[in-house]
């Protein structure tokens, strides 16, 4: 069946015709004309006008935009030393299997398979001044307690950081899958060696996963680049810039008809993720294979 | 698993798990709890349970606001563009899973490497192609949208689902003189489905869920989607927040029922492709 079959091949190339279609009409073309665009002025109407870095150098120079990109480095570094460890976590919890981890494990998922849009309300309800739980429960304390979560600076920073803050079920279960693939004479050997829990931990389970630990740190980062509905149906990158992102720039940029400057901040933000994937392959080593 | 018991690595591993399982249902049940209050109580007493369970606010809710219009739209943009991208998807997954050609692995490689590309980066381009084909606010424009959005996860689980086939099962029906066309559809297709159930819920649930296209490329009520319906809560709603919180509760439910249903697939798909559904 594998072997090359000439009479087949037009067959072939057809059945590949529509997905080649789809490449190139979604992925291909738009990345050169978001690459190629960045460089003019461009209403969508005229023929784009070619200015050089000038987008980049407006980009550079607005105040929301560098918010932009330092909220991204805060979340970035709040993904990598809380939300992704607290995956892991979850994850050694469950592959202890204590009775009851698949109902956690289940319950875990849910807010995955539910609009992120209806999660953003949902938060935007608990942080409610009036009604909502989270400053109720505070009030039980504290009964002067009085904070408009989404429209404070900067409780909202905070506000949307909780809205994916614990939300860390996909790196958990990929670093679960990591550790279950480790060959029990692994273990074995260590427990026979005199490794405690801790040593065991430390120096075999963490090595053994970085290829999942490092791929769970990219992939948080990156939603981190390109967050959206928890900021365009809360706080919508206010109150002033405290809570901006590039992706609420870029529509900005397509709504005011400036695209050129919405593909200059389409193209950070790839270039961004680019760097991002190559840094965490070089920290973890994730091309060298781990067994 | 655990060789020694240690009680203080067991209560803390319940905390662990007591806190996954409080953060992850406690907003949608009080949600849930709130949509049978009135006014008054969600005001005064958020912990309380419902006095009664009262389905008026949703009756109200589907009756009014094109609610229902807004759910049917979502549920018919999410199956056409799932039915539609399986299909295109299984025909190339196919031909690279079970036959050699030129060209075999680069398309494979392109075809897998969007996944790097964030969705939003390509906005323009996508807003500028439904507008230059007349697309724009129908809903059309965005199952065409949609079609792009699972290619990468589509492209390793069906590939996988395919390739698992054994041959003789294929080659059988070629000698009985299937053409290459019925041995795909009549033959590998029927044996390929748990692969492409798996696929096609995930993509389902991604299109049900999308957000961000739907806000961008529609903009009357008649072409609006259930997400994207949830934006304009707040104006439709006026401060009714029992209504607020019914009309939440149905826009979140078709979701969670499906991943009921379906928790196996769900997870084995976001293993092995690490996607958000």
């Amino acid at each position: 069946m594998k072997k090359l079959e000439r009479r087949n091949l037009p067959w072939i190339y057809l059945f590949l015709l529509p997905t080649i279609l789809i490449f190139a009409l979604f992925y291909c073309w738009p990345i050169i004309q978001v690459v190629g665009t960045s460089f003019t002025r461009w209403n969508g109407f005229s023929r784009p006008a070619f200015i050089g870095i000038d987008n980049y150098t407006r980009l550079f120079n607005m105040s929301s935009f560098m918010v932009a990109l330092r909220n991204i480095a805060l979340w970035s570094l709040i993904a990598m030393t809380f939300h992704v460890w607290f995956g892991v976590l979850v994850a050694l919890v469950f592959f202890k299997q204590p009775p009851g981890w698949k109902i956690a494990r289940a319950a875990f998922m849910v807010p995955m398979v539910i609009s992120s849009a209806a999660w953003a309300m949902i938060y935007r309800f608990i942080f409610n001044n009036e009604f909502g739980i989270l400053n109720n429960i505070i009030r039980i304390f504290n009964p002067d307690f009085n904070v408009n979560w989404f429209f404070q600076s900067p409780a909202s920073f905070w506000a949307i950081t909780f809205t994916w803050l614990f939300y860390a079920v996909i790196i958990s279960l990929v670093v679960l899958a990591d550790l279950m693939a480790i060959p029990s004479e692994i273990h074995e050997a260590a427990r026979i060696d005199g490794a405690g829990g801790w040593q065991t931990l430390r120096m075999i389970d963490m090595p053994l996963c970085r290829f999942s630990i490092g791929t769970s740190i990219i992939m948080s980062i990156t939603s981190r680049i390109s967050m959206f509905e928890a900021i365009a149906l809360t706080s919508r990158g206010g109150p002033g810039n405290t809570t901006m992102s590039l992706s609420i720039i870029l529509v900005r940029g397509i709504s005011d008809r400036n695209f050129g400057v919405a593909n200059a901040t389409a193209v950070v933000m790839f270039v961004m993720g680019i760097a991002v994937l190559l840094i965490i392959n070089r920290l973890f080593r994730m091309n060298e294979s781990v067994y | 698993m655990v060789e020694k018991k240690n009680p203080i690595i067991y209560i803390l591993m319940y905390i662990v798990l007591a806190f996954v399982i409080v953060v992850s249902l406690f907003p949608l049940l009080w949600v849930i709890m709130s949509s049978f209050k009135t006014n008054a109580e969600i005001l005064s007493s958020p912990f309380t349970l419902p006095t009664a369970i009262n389905f008026q606010p949703y009756l109200h809710v589907l009756n009014t606001n094109n609610f229902a219009q807004f759910g049917i739209n979502s549920f018919v943009i999410a199956t056409t563009a799932t039915f539609i991208s399986l299909f295109i998807y299984s025909m190339g997954a196919y031909v690279i899973a079970k036959y050699n050609f030129p060209g075999k692995s680069i398309f494979f490689s392109l075809f897998v490497i969007t996944m790097l590309v964030p969705g939003h980066t390509r906005t323009q381009p996508i807003f500028s192609i439904v507008m230059n084909l007349r697309l724009y606010d129908t809903r059309q424009g965005l199952i065409l949208v949609y079609l792009s959005g699972g290619m990468a996860m589509c492209m390793f689980v069906l590939r996988a689902a395919f390739a698992s086939i054994p041959k003789e099962m294929a080659e059988a029906a070629t000698i009985d003189g299937a053409g290459f066309f019925r041995t795909f559809w009549q033959m590998h297709l029927p044996l390929a489905r748990s692969g492409l159930a798996t696929a096609g819920i995930l993509m389902f649930l991604g299109n049900w869920n999308e957000y961000y296209f739907a806000a961008l490329l529609t903009i009357s009520p008649r072409n609006r989607t259930l997400p994207y319906a949830l934006a304009f809560f707040n104006e439709a709603f006026a401060y009714d927040y029992t209504r607020m919180f019914a009309a939440l509760t149905l826009a979140i439910l078709p979701g969670i029922i499906i991943y009921i249903f379906s928790q196996e697939q769900v997870r084995m798909s976001v293993v092995s492709s690490g996607v958000k559904g």
